[in-house]
């Protein structure tokens, strides 16, 4: 939905010049930033100088606490996603596959797809406990929903001539399925597979908000925030972006490479 | 979102049943949908009333519904759902209409572009939950900050959405505008706008989508009113069948928000094609 | 052309089975022979410090009590759990069958047994404790009275939040005559530092708050009516008890152990310095006990007293309309385990068994 952040359009202006318009603001952001920190116009515990923050997260890094964190957060996060997209893709093959199964069980899924992903937080926490097993079911909640509704629609647009050949060629069902189907439907399954990657992050971060402390870079954030260090909330901020940049990165690279084999 | 649906060969039976036909089926299209949905309720009745699942995880149905009942009969339902209605339609207004001005701008001018995207990027790259600790501790845990978030929520897909559509615009549109001599606000309003229309209003829902999304997540973290706070509530004070009904609020109006958004999309198409 | 293309699926979903497995394997791994046994704390420490404070059981935890209990049985192991999210995480837990024993406050516990918690209440740990009202500093409240539309935190469904309901009712005041903020204790403490909320109901962490000079606490229910009380007690699973009987009293009888210790007033600084230990100051816990007798707030035994307590408690919980449905106490406490435990460990008489009216008995 929101993916296309990171491309842009061609555009005439040599992208040396283009890089440097973009540093522009983000420079005078932070020279702004440091100055009234230094200058005490805001209170530094608001806006804590940059290199406090540096030295913040200097300290985490050597005392381990923050890949501890980061480590704790992406096993959840990618165990959830696993678990949220294979069901996700089965659940949206039948769906996409089947007519019966789609009209008995598709509108109950869109309805209840509607849900905002969060409000599963407290009733996932009162069935699942306060154990991993509770985050790791929400993450996968959340890695499900565009993982199956892609990979329904996927299959659903399958080429009606190709259908029809599969019909002369007497292909069985489970042939149709291989050769016709996934094959159609991969780059929207790859897309709500990307899409999954990052409701899953969102949901990692709002599980180790909402549900029992424990390691993790939501945890540190709400740690920051009860101790009023703003230095380790902005860190966990940043690296809370940074991660999903990269995920976000990693499935693209993975998407066009997986896509370009298939063409 | 959905598949297109191909039409049906019509099936060769009386006029009468011709005209009815399509009626019919939607009856029991309908029928059939709500078949999953009555079959989890009779099983969920069956296991509360025989006890095969604990109450303290799943209330009985009937326990539910009274507590629908009961909260929309003291109006208590209704000043919650009003309350996060409010907090919405503020911060996706502003939300909105900042993310439309932006994009617009975005989208008209590459210098402009070039000057914003990467912050844009880098602030749109952090999920909204992440800016919630963070807003807390600047602006405290007001309406202020429910509106900043629900608006930050609501501006990013707005931008984006705005800024392609802009750029989508086709470049022989321009030639022809050229021809006849436009001027650029008469180009602005005359051609780039309206042809931007569509992918606006695909913005236009998904920031909803979004903001109501914020919403839960800000009305979870601090509030003491509002849909997500009817969820802690329910969860802190162990009744299941709040949390059963705000969930389903939730889902109803997000739902209802989505599919008037979609009408008004699929109209504003088909008025285009018209035209 | 995509017919010819031979989807990659089977290993892929097969690679992505596997880690969906190993992700969700260790929790099934431990179930083994030796009977884990599991205690939660409705609270835990400062920073998420793996410790509770002010309790005789949070002394037989931090002195490891148990574990030398059980150092010649080595089938059973002690898992203890700390609860950030307090009685209303440990109600959860219960629910999830991932507790055996609890320590919990009275609401808490009527609320699960409202809503079906098989439990039985074994002893007392940490009774007739008091809750207070700080306001940040600088404010100019200065009485329950004046919380009147004002933002106002409490930790719902706490044994302070019942507390805190018959505080307001006795100046005339509902939750709804305030904007209630619900927050865990820690939240409550960033809020009151960045004035964030106008008051709040609260215990430990509002008085080291005050005492390092971020907020003042302008109420205690010490000293007002009784009837304020916060009353806390070590709760097990039916399903434990009835598995294991000797365990439980084995158990109860180390905590009565420490309640004994914790009782005896000249270990009264070795014992503030253990719930220390919890990151809350030992002057935190000196104000809280102060002019009380730590034989009155460690007692273990279940004296009418206290049962006649939890069920006015449950009472008033559902006419405040905190439980929906009327709770019923008679069952729920067990005296066996404890009166075993006093009778073994030579105690009997040393703690004063008080009456429904909260008379001494025999008196």
């Amino acid at each position: 939905m929101s993916l296309p952040l990171t491309d842009r359009p061609a555009s005439g202006v040599r992208p040396s010049r283009r890089l440097l318009r973009g540093l522009v603001l983000p420079v005078l952001l932070l020279a702004a930033w440091e100055l009234s920190s230094h200058l005490r116009l805001v209170d530094p515990r608001f806006l804590p100088p940059l290199e406090a923050i540096a030295r913040t997260a200097w300290h985490e890094v050597w005392t381990g606490d923050l890949f501890l964190h980061l480590g704790a957060s992406l096993a959840r996060n990618l165990t959830g996603f696993a678990i949220g997209s294979v069901i996700g893709v089965a659940f949206g093959l039948l769906l996409g596959l089947s007519p019966v199964a789609n009209r008995i069980a598709g509108p109950s899924f869109h309805a209840a797809k509607q849900i905002a992903v969060l409000a599963w937080i407290p009733i996932i926490s009162v069935w699942f406990g306060f154990a991993e097993t509770a985050k790791v079911v929400f993450v996968a909640v959340a890695a499900f929903v565009p993982v199956a509704l892609n990979t329904m629609e996927g299959v659903s647009s399958a080429p009606a001539q190709l259908v029809e050949v599969a019909h002369l060629l007497r292909f069985s069902r489970w042939q149709q399925v291989r050769r016709i189907y996934l094959p159609a439907a991969l780059p929207s399954i790859l897309t709500g597979i990307h899409l999954g990657l990052i409701y899953a992050w969102l949901a990692t971060v709002a599980a180790e908000y909402f549900m029992t402390v424990g390691p993790g870079i939501g945890g540190l954030i709400i740690a920051g925030r009860e101790r009023f260090q703003m230095d380790l909330v902005m860190l966990g901020v940043v690296i809370l972006g940074g991660v999903g940049f990269l995920l976000n990165h990693i499935a693209t690279l993975i998407e066009t490479r997986l896509l370009r084999w298939r063409a | 979102m959905t598949a297109i649906d191909l039409p049906r060969p019509a099936p060769a039976r009386a006029l009468p049943f011709r005209l009815l036909a399509p009626a019919a089926a939607g009856l029991r299209d309908f029928a059939i949908a709500l078949a999953l949905p009555a079959l989890i309720l009779l099983l969920w009745s069956l296991g509360s009333a025989y006890q095969m699942v604990p109450q303290q995880i799943l209330p009985p149905p009937a326990y539910v519904f009274e507590n629908f009942r009961d909260m929309l009969a003291s109006g208590e339902l209704l000043q919650h759902a009003g309350i996060s209605a409010v907090r919405v339609a503020g911060g996706f207004a502003l939300g909105a209409s900042l993310g439309l001005l932006l994009g617009i701008a975005m989208g008209l001018s590459e210098a402009i572009d070039d000057y914003v995207r990467p912050l844009f990027t880098a602030i749109a790259q952090v999920p909204t939950l992440g800016w919630i600790p963070l807003l807390m501790l600047f602006l405290g845990i007001g309406e202020a900050l429910k509106i900043v978030i629900i608006a930050k929520a609501a501006l990013v897909p707005m931008v984006l959405n705005t800024s392609a559509g802009i750029r989508g615009v086709p470049a022989s549109y321009m030639e022809v505008a050229e021809v006849f001599g436009f001027s650029r606000w008469q180009k602005l309003r005359r051609l780039i706008l309206p042809a931007a229309v569509p992918p606006i209003f695909t913005g236009i829902r998904y920031s909803l989508t979004k903001a109501w999304t914020a919403l839960v997540a800000v009305e979870l973290l601090a509030s003491a009113e509002g849909l997500g706070y009817l969820l802690v509530w329910g969860r802190q004070m162990f009744w299941l069948d709040t949390m059963i009904v705000a969930m389903v609020i939730i889902g109803v109006v997000g739902f209802a928000m989505d599919k008037i958004l979609a009408l008004g999309e699929a109209r504003l198409q088909s008025w285009r094609i018209d035209a | 052309m995509a017919v010819r293309f031979r989807f990659p699926s089977w290993r892929v979903l097969a690679a992505l089975a596997a880690l969906a497995c190993a992700g969700a394997a260790p929790g099934q791994a431990a179930a083994a022979d030796p009977l884990v046994v599991r205690i939660g704390f409705a609270s835990v420490g400062v920073d998420n410090r793996q410790f509770a404070g002010g309790s005789s059981v949070a002394i037989a935890h931090a002195e490891g009590y148990l574990e030398k209990a059980f150092k010649d049985d080595p089938d059973v192991r002690f898992e203890w759990y700390f609860f950030k999210g307090a009685g209303p995480a440990v109600n959860e837990a219960i629910a999830n069958g991932q507790l055996d024993f609890a320590i919990q406050g009275d609401l808490p516990s009527v609320i699960g047994r409202a809503n079906g918690l098989k439990t039985k209440i074994l002893m007392a740990a940490g009774a007739h404790a008091p809750t207070y009202l700080a306001v940040p500093e600088g404010s100019t409240l200065s009485s329950v009275k004046e919380l009147k539309g004002r933002k106002v935190s409490i930790f719902r469904g706490t044994n302070n939040h019942l507390a805190v309901v018959k505080v307001l009712a006795a100046n005339d005041l509902t939750e709804r005559d305030l904007q209630v903020l619900n927050m865990d204790a820690a939240t409550t403490n960033s809020a009151l530092a960045s004035k964030d909320v106008d008051g709040a109901f609260g215990n430990w962490p509002l008085i080291s708050l005050a005492q390092a000079g971020r907020a003042k606490i302008v109420y205690s229910t010490k000293g007002d009516n009784p009837a304020f009380e916060r009353h806390s007690t070590v709760l097990v699973t039916e399903a434990f008890e009835t598995a294991h009987p000797q365990v439980v009293q084995k158990i109860i009888t180390e905590f009565v152990r420490a309640a004994r210790w914790a009782s005896d007033e000249k270990n009264f600084d070795a014992a503030v310095a253990i719930w220390a230990r919890s990151g809350t100051p030992e002057s935190v816990f000196r104000y809280d006990f102060a002019g009380t007798e730590p034989r009155y707030r460690n007692s273990p035994v279940i004296d009418p007293f206290l049962v006649e307590q939890y069920r006015v408690q449950a009472r008033q919980a559902k006419a405040f309309a905190l439980v929906r449905r009327d709770v019923d106490v008679s069952g729920w406490f067990d005296t066996r385990y404890t009166d075993a435990a006093v009778k073994t460990l030579g105690l009997e008489g040393y703690w004063t068994r008080f009456g429904p009216d909260g008379k001494p008995l025999g008196s």
